[in-house]
């Protein structure tokens, strides 16, 4: 089995990992920090990611909850050790089950735009509540953390090549499968 | 319509001839699985016409308000723009722009490139640099979100419940369409046409 990759390809793979290394660092301010800032009738409250999907659960409001906590927390660690497990099989060489290392990869480059979902919540509250005193709500610094950490994931996956896990060029099939 | 080109899996590379696919049919990559064209049950106009519905509710999506919030007898109408505006006078110059790239322009471009890419195939004009114009579709497919920005406007609804009078706006109505236009024209994309390095190979294996 040949498992010898171009030059570019590597580069292209170290490229990712390093990515990937800045997301995983730029996810710890993301969840230390607050993303939001709500002033409700004279009383104030900050919200990391995570303390404001717990307030949400407490609240009833479950399937939100759930949803935010998938898109804001899970995703983007799944995203993550995912890449990081990829990155880690073909630095290792040696035979791999390739057809699911790209599925994978596949996987992981579809749920990512998932992550985003916190950043435009962010965005469209700052923009709507607005009331002064009465209700308001402000993004933190927190967000912008958790926004470079996304566009780094997004980067990162692009700049993954997935022909690396294969082991050499195929001679041209006959035609595709079909379903 | 037979085309002397080839059809490289994205995923793992190998390359495949390219055979005609009937209305929903799929084809997988024969190595990875991969799902590498889908032809479209809506015909082969659909993409153009996707995109070109798209387009034309951008606009309507991004001048009438979103949600118009009240509260002691206090209003406010969010539009598209509303949440990037706030961003940019909070300081967040960046996260603005990021939220504006995602969640506005780069869904309209990429209806607009997608649109453009069927045009000239439609007109025999070959003025236009298709490759390119393919890679750039592909890019652009990375970074336009506005399904994403549909789910963050409901849980956004959702979370506000009590705390603010919400009625919804013909504009999140027609960014929705938009959106679910998007996501018609990309399934309808002509993958004959967006393949960004054809290779010219042997017969085609149509039935």
């Amino acid at each position: 089995m040949n498992l010898r990759f171009s030059p570019a390809r590597l580069r292209s793979n170290s490229t990712a990992a390093a990515l990937a290394v800045a997301a995983a660092v730029m996810l710890v301010p993301a969840n230390l920090l607050p993303v939001l800032n709500t002033e409700t009738s004279g009383y104030s409250r900050s919200d990391t990611i995570f303390s404001g999907t717990v307030e949400l659960w407490r609240q009833g409001l479950w399937v939100i909850a759930t949803i935010v906590f998938t898109a804001s927390i899970c995703i983007p660690l799944l995203k993550l050790a995912g890449l990081g497990w990829l990155l880690l099989c073909v630095r290792q060489g040696g035979p791999r089950d390739s057809r699911r290392l790209t599925r994978t990869f596949a996987v992981v480059d579809f749920v990512g735009r998932w992550s985003m979902l916190d950043v435009f919540l962010a965005a469209f509250l700052t923009g709507l509540v607005q009331f002064g005193e009465f209700s308001s709500v402000q993004a933190r610094s927190g967000i912008v953390a958790f926004a470079a950490a996304v566009v780094l994931t997004v980067l990162a996956t692009q700049a993954f090549d997935p022909r690396v896990l294969w082991p050499a060029p195929a001679k041209a099939s006959p035609n595709t499968s079909r379903l | 319509m037979a085309k002397d080109v080839n059809l490289t899996c994205r995923l793992c590379g190998h390359k495949h001839r390219l055979i005609r696919l009937a209305p929903g049919e799929r084809a997988l990559c024969a190595r990875c699985g991969t799902v590498m064209a889908t032809e479209g049950r809506f015909g082969p106009e659909a993409a153009l016409v996707f995109s070109i519905t798209g387009l034309i509710l951008a606009l309507p999506a991004a001048l009438l308000p979103f949600v118009i919030a009240g509260k002691l007898g206090d209003e406010r109408v969010c539009r598209l723009f509303t949440g990037v505006g706030a961003l940019w006078d909070n300081g967040m110059r960046a996260l603005a722009v990021l939220v504006f790239l995602c969640g506005a322009l780069l869904p309209v471009a990429l209806l607009g490139a997608i649109a453009l890419l069927h045009v000239p195939a439609r007109l025999k004009w070959h003025a236009v640099d298709i490759p390119s114009l393919s890679r750039t579709v592909h890019l652009l497919e990375h970074w336009a979100f506005p399904e994403v920005q549909v789910l963050a406007v409901l849980v956004a609804l959702m979370k506000l419940g009590d705390l603010v009078d919400l009625t919804v706006g013909p504009g999140f109505w027609c960014y929705c369409a938009m959106a679910v236009c998007l996501v018609l024209a990309q399934r309808s994309f002509d993958f004959e046409l967006c393949d960004p390095s054809p290779v010219p190979c042997g017969t085609d294996a149509a039935p």
